[in-house]
């Protein structure tokens, strides 16, 4: 072998800056470069040692029939790997027989770690893909072909074989808005290089809609789109979840807002965090000016103060207060009654963070109670008049006809003449006295019922002077002395008779109770008393001592003085026309002072 | 004829006051048989004669002005009067209260103390005081 024996040949292939080593057929390193024993570590040497391919490439058993055979392997130097790829090339003599291979080693370290990395951070991105449900797209703008990704296919519920068209793809998209839009948006961006995010509605490969949200970009190359690449993101269960909130959100506003109760929800501090139309409309603020505001800000400092010590025993207690009857006053003074509950409330973990408070106005009710506890009243006040009236009548009527009863029996068995006329003129008598009672009941029965009367403004002072001419002659016979200092211009209100009956009675009561010795005087005045006319009547005669007969100086057939004409019936007609009007009478007197009677005409009562 | 010391008789109505005197005349034998108009001047009659001669029956109305029945009856109480009286309650009322109030003074009253509504048309021994032992 001539090539062998050149020396010269030999140093050449030591040189060799390719990494190159020649192999016999047997497999024994006939010759290398120095680079290429380097690369496994050996020193170059002029000794002869003896090296055998087999020793670095196990695999490469049957080189000599492989004519392309390649190898990758790895090196550990130095804590450091180096990649390798060694090829076999087979090596032919002059007569085209195969001596051996020539094996020619390159480092691929850089290439190995790229595709290493790629494949890692393919991995990351499948991966992620997976973990966030997030697929991705991708356009070729040349070939107008679409890669879906696994996720992406996932989500249109598509089998793993299927290959969209860009068509189909947009097809997927439901009819109307959202097909419209994504075509428009994905021709925007292959045409002016728009980017896109959007949430639309698709139809999934069985049929089924979802939302979606998808994201195009586009990739540029020389200025020009060449691809689109995006995101594809199923968020159905979050529209849905999202959908569900608004209308939880919606139906619970339009409930605590039609509610006609005043509902609230204040913070640990008492302000307010939420307030419904009705609290806004009572306060007569907007929501806006109500958050954050606590009672002190709304209500004077007592009211606030109250409001908020029932605020710290309900959070402090988390005991509720239910329906309590609280009394509302506003800056303004009005005063509304509420029944007012208010509610410990809770955050999620349990703690309290403040409460919820409804309050329910019951002014018009408590109005409504208040007319009633009045009816009431007054409807007492009538059946004790009631009673009183059947107990007089049954009395009166019942104390002549049993005078009549006794009279007649005497007549049945009485012989004497002189006796039987005596008991006839009794008779007589007792019919007179029947007929007058009855006359009296019948006015009384008359003011009872009649009433509503037609009332009419009177002039008080004028009607004074009426009263006195219609008894001049009984006045002058008494000595009587009637000053009457009304004011000329006071009118009230009143059934023009019984205001006649009343200043004629109360005059000739004082004229007929007066003291022996004393002429009477009687002065008549009249004053404003709690926004009502008061007609004052006062006189200088007998009195009466109240403390034993208060109670009966306005009763039927009462009298109190040691006189003929006295029937007890003037005063009890008299208090029965005022309390008709809806007035009242009282009276002040001390036995041998004088007598002082109030009339209040009740002036509201129009 | 039952004779008697002295008879008072208290009631305003003039009818009433005839009627009792009649049915008086057969049955008793009283020269002082006194009228009053009402109970301050039957009182003050009972007030003038203590220690003399007092009346053994009283007819005593209710409804009387300045003092009516059940306030002569506490003040002819208070007076403390030893002698037995026998007091007739004379009323046209038929009120449940009156009777009522006629049982609480009967409970307080030391004197023999009867009601009677009208009309009267008879005067018994009773109401004079006399119990009829055979019955």
């Amino acid at each position: 072998m001539k090539a062998v024996e050149n020396i010269d040949q030999n140093y050449l292939i030591k040189q060799l800056p390719t990494p190159t080593a020649f192999v016999g057929n047997s497999g024994v390193v006939m010759d290398a470069s120095d680079s290429w024993l380097e690369i496994f570590g050996l020193v170059p040497t002029k000794k002869k040692r003896k090296l055998n391919i087999l020793d670095f490439f196990p695999e490469a058993k049957d080189f000599q029939n492989n004519n392309a055979l390649s190898i990758r392997h790895k090196y550990i130097s130095n804590d450091r790997i180096c990649h390798f790829e060694s090829s076999f090339t087979p090596w032919f003599d002059d007569k085209e027989n195969v001596l051996g291979s020539i094996v020619q080693t390159r480092d691929i370290t850089s290439e190995v770690e790229k595709e290493l990395e790629i494949e890692c951070l393919n991995n990351i991105l499948k991966y992620k893909s997976e973990a966030a449900k997030i697929g991705w797209w991708e356009y070729d703008a040349l070939t107008e072909e679409i890669f879906w990704c696994e996720e992406t296919k996932r989500i249109h519920k598509a089998p793993e074989s299927y290959r969209p068209d860009i068509n189909e793809a947009i097809n997927f998209y439901k009819s109307g808005f959202s097909q419209n839009r994504i075509s428009m948006l994905f021709h925007n961006a292959m045409t002016k290089g728009q980017s896109y995010e959007v949430d639309l509605i698709i139809l999934t490969f069985k049929g089924e809609e979802r939302w979606v949200r998808t994201t195009g970009k586009p990739i540029f190359k020389d200025g020009k789109v060449v691809k689109l690449f995006g995101t594809f993101k199923d968020i159905h269960e979050q529209v849905m979840a999202e959908t569900k909130i608004k209308e939880n959100q919606q139906l619970l506003t339009t409930l605590i807002d039609s509610l006609p109760l005043n509902v609230y929800v204040k913070d640990l501090e008492s302000k307010k965090v939420l307030v419904n139309k009705a609290e806004c409309d009572y306060l007569g603020k907007n929501a806006e000016e109500l958050l954050g505001k606590s009672d002190f800000d709304l209500y004077g400092k007592e009211m606030a103060q109250i409001s908020r010590d029932e605020d710290l025993e309900v959070m402090k207690h988390l005991k509720p207060i239910l329906g309590k009857e609280t009394e509302s006053a506003k800056k303004d003074g009005k005063t509304t009654y509420f029944l007012t509950s208010k509610i410990p409330r809770f955050d999620l973990d349990g703690r309290v963070n403040g409460l919820i408070g409804i309050s329910m106005d019951i002014s018009a009710i408590k109005k409504k109670e208040e007319e009633l506890q009045n009816l009431i009243s007054i409807t007492t006040i009538q059946n004790k008049k009631l009673i009183n009236f059947a107990h007089i009548v049954s009395h009166n009527l019942r104390s002549h006809s049993a005078n009549f009863s006794m009279l007649l029996e005497f007549l049945n068995y009485e012989e004497n003449k002189e006796e039987r006329d005596k008991i006839l003129k009794m008779l007589n008598h007792a019919s007179d006295n029947l007929l007058e009672t009855l006359e009296n009941l019948n006015q009384v029965v008359d003011v009872n019922t009649k009433t509503p009367q037609l009332k009419k403004q009177l002039n008080l002072h004028d009607s004074i002077v009426k009263a006195q001419q219609n008894i001049v002659a009984f006045s002058e016979k008494n000595k009587a002395q009637i000053i009457n200092n009304i004011p000329k211009q006071i009118t009230v209100s009143s059934v023009p008779a019984y205001l006649d009956s009343i200043i004629l009675n109360l005059i000739t009561n004082a004229i007929k109770y007066k003291k022996p010795s004393v002429d009477p005087v009687i002065t008549v005045d009249a004053f404003l008393e709690n926004n009502q006319v008061c007609l004052r009547v006062a006189d200088n005669g007998l009195g009466i001592d109240l403390e034993k007969n208060g109670d009966k100086v306005f009763g039927m057939y009462k009298t109190f003085h040691q006189r003929e004409d006295a029937k007890g019936f003037g005063l009890y007609l008299v208090r029965n026309q005022i309390e008709a009007m809806g007035g009242t009478i009282t009276i002040e007197s001390e036995v041998d002072k004088g007598s002082v009677f109030n009339v209040y005409f009740n002036e509201e009562n129009e | 004829m039952k004779k008697m010391n002295s008879i008072f008789i208290v009631d305003d109505d003039p009818i009433t006051v005839f009627g009792i005197k009649k049915m008086l005349k057969p049955i008793t034998d009283c020269s002082d048989v006194q009228i009053f108009q009402n109970g301050k001047e039957a009182l003050e009659k009972i007030k003038e004669r203590m220690g003399g001669i007092l009346p053994d029956v009283i007819f005593l109305d209710i409804n009387m002005p300045i003092l009516d029945g059940w306030g002569f009856l506490d003040e002819l109480i208070s007076l403390n009067i030893q002698q037995p009286i026998t007091i007739n309650v004379i009323t046209s009322s038929i009120d449940p209260l009156d009777l009522e109030k006629w049982q609480f003074y009967k409970a307080r009253c030391p004197h023999t103390l009867n009601f009677r509504n009208k009309p009267i048309f008879k005067i018994e021994l009773a109401d004079l005081g006399y119990i009829n032992v055979a019955s």
